[in-house]
């Protein structure tokens, strides 16, 4: 059981690591990422938001919808864990929301509302900038442990970096540009998945793998084919006639 | 700090409950002009396929400088739209500032020392411009910049109504504070249900936005509730005289 745990590890921070050389793209490193987290840690779910050039936060990747929704709830009333986080550069760990009504009275309710008794929230830095937070939902009450929080804390680490360092940067407006690339990317993701969704009839994941795929064969950015899917320079036809002929990936990449 | 949240309440208020009167475009003009180091404030539409030109402004003379780029078919608000990125003009009097010769001749006429365009984007393209003047020439800093970016983010709303077959709707919208209906349009459901609008209608990301945005404000309903149906399959915009079926096809 650690053992597999320790080889899920290993595996998560060599994703991270090759997306820095093979130049993978953000949207689906930090997807990836939150994910992970998930997987690894003794919580429920965990989402990402990311800070654009104006210093404004974006839920950039969720690994539920539920944590999506909340997480988007703070940014609406600009009030919970993960804007502290982002604003003080700091963790902000708490065991037991029920104890914090004071604190984040709407944050409280909503997450309870949605099954979580305890958030953490680790900011994403980078040279002294936060870009970000990494935050961990738990449905029940209770501290994390400590190798826990630092390991996520070491992947949030290893993903920063990963997200700036794909071009030589020193200075702030170029890693703004490269997170607005980031948050303009995933929108385009999201509106190829539901062109491709439309007309596949698939759902939503289905055209996610379907896009991805695609990605992979043609050896190109997912952000590339979905801005052009959505720009209509690339047509649609041409990644579903192939998920339809093409045996699954589960299938060919064991082959 | 204070600051920028002041910025932001001043700028997402004016468009909320401004002068009953004036436009919201023009409103949030004329809060541009009241909070930022500007004198003058236009915003332009230029979308394929739908009109062009000058959409809101503060006064007689932004929207006269903002046409003018469309008389002379150049201007720093056409370039920030293919460039993606905002274009400055801090000195226009200077020798070195070729880039429109015959616009910046009008500008300078008016008096006019500095402009600043800023590109407005809807669901990822580029639609229009925030156009900013001065009359003393000088870089636009600080919260005057921030401020500006922020009113350009704010412009989208508009620019919606107007793209939009039912933008006549448009007022029923108007419960909803400015940066909350701009935050509800950030939805990923929004992002993934105008896809499937643009496969469904065969039209770009910013017309697809569009019609989900006035089907929402004709059944009285948040955009992101339009965007569960869509993505839920119970719903389905269909082209009708370019306007969108009230009820919708239910499957």
């Amino acid at each position: 059981m650690s053992t597999d745990r320790e080889h899920e590890i290993t595996r998560a921070f060599v994703s991270i690591a090759n997306s820095m050389a093979d130049g993978t793209d953000v949207v689906d490193l930090l997807s990836g990422l939150t994910s992970d987290c998930a997987r690894l840690l003794d919580i429920a779910s965990a989402g990402l938001l990311l800070a654009d050039g104006h210093g404004v936060l974006h839920v950039l990747a969720a690994s539920s919808e539920r944590t999506r929704d909340l997480e988007i709830f703070q940014l609406q009333r600009d009030e919970g864990p993960c804007l502290d986080c982002f604003h003080t550069g700091q963790q902000v760990s708490v065991d037991d929301l029920s104890q914090e009504t004071d604190r984040w009275p709407q944050f409280v309710a909503a997450a309870t509302a949605a099954g979580f008794a305890a958030v953490h929230a680790l900011p994403m830095r980078l040279r002294g900038t936060t870009l970000g937070a990494l935050n961990l939902f738990g449905d029940t009450a209770g501290a994390l442990e400590a190798d826990d929080l630092d390991l996520a804390q070491a992947l949030a680490h290893v993903a920063s970096i990963a997200l700036v360092t794909d071009k030589a940067t020193s200075d702030q407006g170029t890693i703004n540009k490269q997170l607005q690339a980031a948050l303009t990317s995933r929108v385009a993701i999201e509106q190829a998945k539901g062109v491709l969704a439309q007309l596949g009839r698939l759902d939503m994941d289905q055209a996610f793998a379907v896009l991805r795929r695609y990605a992979r064969d043609h050896n190109a950015r997912l952000s590339d084919v979905a801005h052009q899917l959505v720009s209509r320079t690339l047509a649609a036809e041409q990644l579903l006639d192939r998920s339809m002929t093409r045996p699954s990936p589960e299938i060919r990449s064991k082959a | 700090m204070d600051s920028i949240a002041e910025l932001r309440a001043g700028l997402g208020g004016a468009m909320d409950n401004g002068d009953p009167t004036m436009s919201m475009a023009d409103r949030l003009c004329h809060a541009c002009v009241a909070l930022l180091d500007v004198d003058g404030a236009a915003i332009s539409l230029m979308l394929e396929g739908s009109s062009q030109g000058t959409f809101g402004s503060s006064d007689g003379l932004s929207r006269d400088l903002d046409e003018f780029q469309f008389t002379f078919g150049e201007g720093p608000c056409m370039d920030a739209l293919r460039q993606g990125g905002p274009v400055f003009a801090e000195d226009l009097a200077d020798a070195a500032e070729t880039r429109w010769p015959a616009y910046v001749g009008s500008a300078l006429g008016l008096g006019i020392g500095a402009l600043f365009a800023l590109p407005i984007s809807l669901a990822n393209s580029y639609v229009g411009a925030l156009d900013l003047y001065r009359r003393a020439p000088g870089p636009l800093l600080g919260n005057s910049l921030l401020g500006g970016l922020m009113a350009a983010d704010l412009a989208a709303l508009p620019l919606l109504d107007m793209i939009s077959a039912e933008a006549e709707l448009a007022t029923s919208g108007k419960d909803e504070p400015a940066w909350t209906q701009l935050a509800s349009l950030a939805r990923v459901e929004v992002y993934q249900a105008t896809g499937m609008v643009m496969a469904q209608l065969g039209v770009g990301p910013a017309d697809a936005l569009a019609r989900l945005r006035a089907h929402a404000f004709a059944e009285g309903l948040t955009a992101s509730k339009v965007a569960w149906s869509i993505v839920g399959r119970e719903l389905s915009l269909e082209p009708d005289n370019g306007r969108t079926d009230p009820g919708g096809r239910h499957s």
